[in-house]
């Protein structure tokens, strides 16, 4: 056994050229998957990582009755008491954050146009906000008791051509139906990268967003952080209690999810079509070995080689081959995903709504799960078209083997 | 020349094992790198063709003047929209050109006042390509001759709590700024999976928005529905001419969002097409890097019998360029015998990634295009690389010693 690996080694370079050219390819091959993998898997797990801290949490806990569509500000479907509500919640072990918000559908009033935006009652010291606090690049952020002071998303700001110290003329519905309409000041603009989210946002302390809309002392919903996510489903449970509806970042975010299972989809005909032109390079190349090395061959089974241990002598060579381009391209395929993971791509804002929010950047991210799968399904393909130059090498005729030129 | 082009395409036959090899190398590559394009291709249609007949339609044409005041859905009427539609339905890949007439409007009941954007539509030349008309999931689709009827979207149903037989109320602005109220029936509930859309329009018959909104026998709007995405230019500039004056405008102009999306995937797909080339430019260097230094002592033999380095490195150049060439050729014959077929039976990809039509805007099935756009694009570093590939081992066998090059083993 040890000898044919070692005849195969030799084989190997003796053709160094065509050996590295091989496997060459090999590599390039299974880099491009991973590459594949770390950009889908980037851009899904970022569009989900956004989306939880900027949009859903990892729970939410609302009035059963409240409906998201219709953000509604009906006294009896919003969470009554939310300070003492979040703070019971906040006993939990898992909980780090737990903060009431209110949700309002607004529109910003100019001379030319009427836009809508999406209005935020935020309690100004949670640090759920961090997000936002990270992303201020002008102004500075609210305080619980400003009256009329707001933040905006940059490019809502941009649109409105507004700066800091510039005032807004803001209408907003309440919780008796009528319309309220006041003037606030841009305190701070912001710029959470996600284009989505910064054209649509305006935050305003709790207290002054309640005064606004009518809901003296009501919150749409109690926005919760976890220490582990992956125990959302347990901590939904010890929470569920009658009056309230508890919603896990899964269930909030299954348009997210199934885009996630969508691009899966399509990821994996790629993937096919990646391995098909590797195998055929290997194939067609091993097979033109075969027959340059005829005489060889012939040579060997003359000298009383049987079929099989040639056989096994050119698959020996093919995975000697594959395994070193398949370590080869591990290393170049994490190399690349490590470069895209620091740089990212800059893709823009690609007009995702508000269910998804995806950043102007994608970042590479590899996961380990998907590299030991693809590198498998590399060196099993890799193999697999090896097989049939093998087989056509075992059963040449030793004679006419050795007459050929 | 013509010598060498003899001797070249006799060459080639001669090893013909090789040949086959090299070729079928760089046609199934070639043919992968089809499919991979037409596959792109293919996915953008499934993805955003859909989303752009619901929102609008690959080419609308409007009256002069309209797309300035475009934000407010002025009802500028067509001044020849038959004309229009006559000519656009003589181009080819044009499926359909239907009248429109958009206002915008509120519809209210007890629940609250919903702004949206009232479109009159043609039902039936609308019926076969819309996928409103395909997801009417209760009631019925509007019919041509409609009293009081509207078709709403699940968003919106839901939002007004309303079913189908219900009424509600109309309110749209008619020309010269009056606003029109009329008490509707919910004829049918549409649900394409995307609340955010289905809020947005509600559609009621031409006839009945022209008798609503004053403008008899008119429209403002002219849709023309084409095969495929990126046939727009084409159809755009075959349709001008009949035009007289009117405002032409594709969904990317529309939608500039919808655009950048597109082109920002294309881009991260296009450097995925990249790597993919050179994987195959890697396999055929390889290949025919082998084919040429197999032959040193043929080249030796040459040499040896007169024939002087640059007429061995032309001869070898010749050959390389056919083998491209024909390996290109059965390329592109394989490319579009796969995609030909896969394009016909589509690939149900939900299977891999186990959703289910969630969305109606996006299908399960995608079918592949032809790719050829980018064959040549494809081809051309295919047949470089074959040529170079030739050219170096040649150059270096004939610059050896005939004598040296006739023992090399």
């Amino acid at each position: 056994m040890f000898q044919i690996f070692k005849m195969a080694y030799r084989n190997l370079n003796r053709n160094r050229r065509r050996s590295i050219l091989s496997a060459l390819a090999v590599s390039i091959g299974l880099a491009l998957l991973l590459f594949i993998a770390g950009i889908v898997n980037g851009e899904m797990q970022g569009a989900m990582q956004t989306t939880i801290a900027l949009q859903s949490g990892d729970l939410q806990v609302r009035a059963a009755s409240y409906v998201e569509e219709k953000s509604s500000l009906k006294w009896e479907d919003l969470v009554a008491n939310p300070e003492d509500v979040a703070a019971q919640i906040k006993k939990l072990p898992q909980v780090t954050i737990a903060t009431p918000r209110l949700f309002a559908s607004g529109i910003i009033n100019t001379s030319s146009e009427a836009i809508g935006v999406q209005l935020y009652g935020i309690d100004p010291a949670s640090p759920a906000n961090a997000p936002i606090v990270q992303g201020m690049i002008a102004g500075s952020f609210i305080t619980p008791d400003d009256q009329n002071g707001i933040l905006i998303g940059q490019t809502l700001a941009q649109r409105l051509g507004v700066k800091v110290g510039n005032q807004i003329d803001l209408s907003a519905n309440t919780a008796n139906g009528n319309v309220n309409e006041q003037t606030f000041t841009v305190r701070g603009i912001f710029s959470t990268n996600t284009p989505a989210y910064d054209q649509s946002t305006i935050m305003m302390p709790l207290a002054k967003a309640q005064a606004f809309t009518g809901t003296q002392n009501h919150a749409s919903t109690i926005f919760i952080m976890l220490d582990n996510r992956d125990l959302s489903n347990s901590v939904a449970g010890a929470l569920t209690s009658p009056g309230y509806q508890v919603l896990t970042w899964q269930t909030m975010n299954d348009l997210v999810l199934e885009t996630e299972q969508l691009a899966n989809g399509y990821m994996v005909l790629i993937y096919l079509i990646v391995l098909a032109i590797t195998a055929t390079v290997i194939v067609n190349t091993l097979i033109m070995a075969v027959y340059e090395r005829t005489r060889e061959i012939g040579i060997m089974a003359a000298i009383g080689m049987k079929g099989r241990r040639i056989m096994s002598l050119f698959l020996a060579e093919a995975s000697m081959l594959a395994i070193a381009g398949i370590a080869f391209g591990v290393v170049l395929g994490w190399l690349i995903c490590a470069y895209f993971a620091k740089v990212g791509f800059y893709i823009g804002n690609v007009g995702t709504n508000y269910q998804f929010l995806l950043g102007d950047r994608i970042y590479a991210m590899l996961t380990l799960s998907d590299t030991i799968t693809l590198t498998i399904i590399a060196l099993v393909i890799t193999l697999i078209a090896s097989l049939y130059p093998a087989i056509l090498a075992a059963r040449l005729e030793p004679v006419e083997a050795l007459h050929a030129q | 020349m013509l010598l060498y082009l003899r001797l070249a395409w006799r060459n080639i036959w001669r090893h013909r094992r090789r040949t086959v090899i090299v070729v079928v190398a760089m046609g199934l590559g070639l043919a992968m790198m089809m499919m991979y394009d037409g596959l792109m291709d293919g996915f953008t249609q499934a993805i955003y063709g859909n989303a752009i007949k619901v929102l609008g339609g690959n080419i609308r044409v409007h009256a002069a003047g309209y797309a300035e005041k475009a934000d407010s859905l002025p009802l500028l009427p067509l001044p020849n929209d038959s004309a229009v539609i006559q000519a656009a339905q003589s181009i080819p890949n044009v499926v359909a050109a239907t009248r429109r007439i958009n206002t915008g409007g509120l519809a209210t009941n007890s629940e609250g006042a919903f702004s949206v954007t009232i479109t009159g539509i043609e039902p039936n030349q609308e019926a076969p390509i819309s996928p409103i008309a395909q997801h009417v999931t209760s009631g019925s689709y509007l019919t041509s001759n409609d009293q009081d009827v509207v078709l709403i979207g699940k968003g919106l149903a839901d939002l007004m709590n309303v079913k189908v037989g219900d009424k509600i109320t109309l309110v749209g602005r008619s020309t010269h700024q009056q606003m029109r109220q009329r008490s509707m029936t919910v004829g049918g509930i549409f649900d394409i999976g995307v609340p955010t859309i289905e809020k947005e329009t509600v559609y009621v018959s031409l006839a009945e928005a022209q008798s609503l909104y004053d403008l008899p026998n008119q429209s403002t709007e002219i849709v023309i529905t084409l095969e495929q995405l990126g046939q727009e230019p084409a159809v755009m500039a075959a349709l001008t001419p009949s035009l007289h004056g009117d405002e032409i405008e594709s969904w990317a102009q529309s939608f500039p969002d919808l655009q950048q999306a597109i082109s920002a995937k294309n881009g991260v797909m296009e450097i995925f097409s990249l790597i993919i080339m050179l994987i195959a430019g890697i396999g055929v260097l390889n290949l025919l890097l082998m084919a040429v230094y197999e032959r040193t002592r043929e080249i030796g033999l040459l040499g040896a019998m007169g024939m002087k380095p640059r007429q061995i490195m032309t001869l070898f150049v010749l050959e390389g360029a056919m083998l491209g060439l024909v390996g290109i050729a059965v390329g592109f014959v394989l490319g579009l015998i796969f995609n030909g077929s896969l394009g016909m039976i589509g690939i149900d990809y939900s299977q891999f990634s186990g959703i289910s039509n969630y969305l109606a805007l996006i299908s399960g099935k995608v079918y592949p295009t032809l790719g050829i756009e980018n064959f040549l694009n494809r081809a051309l570093p295919v047949f470089i690389v074959a040529i170079l590939a030739a050219l170096y081992p040649a150059r270096e066998a004939a610059q050896r010693e005939p004598a040296k090059a006739l023992h090399y083993v």
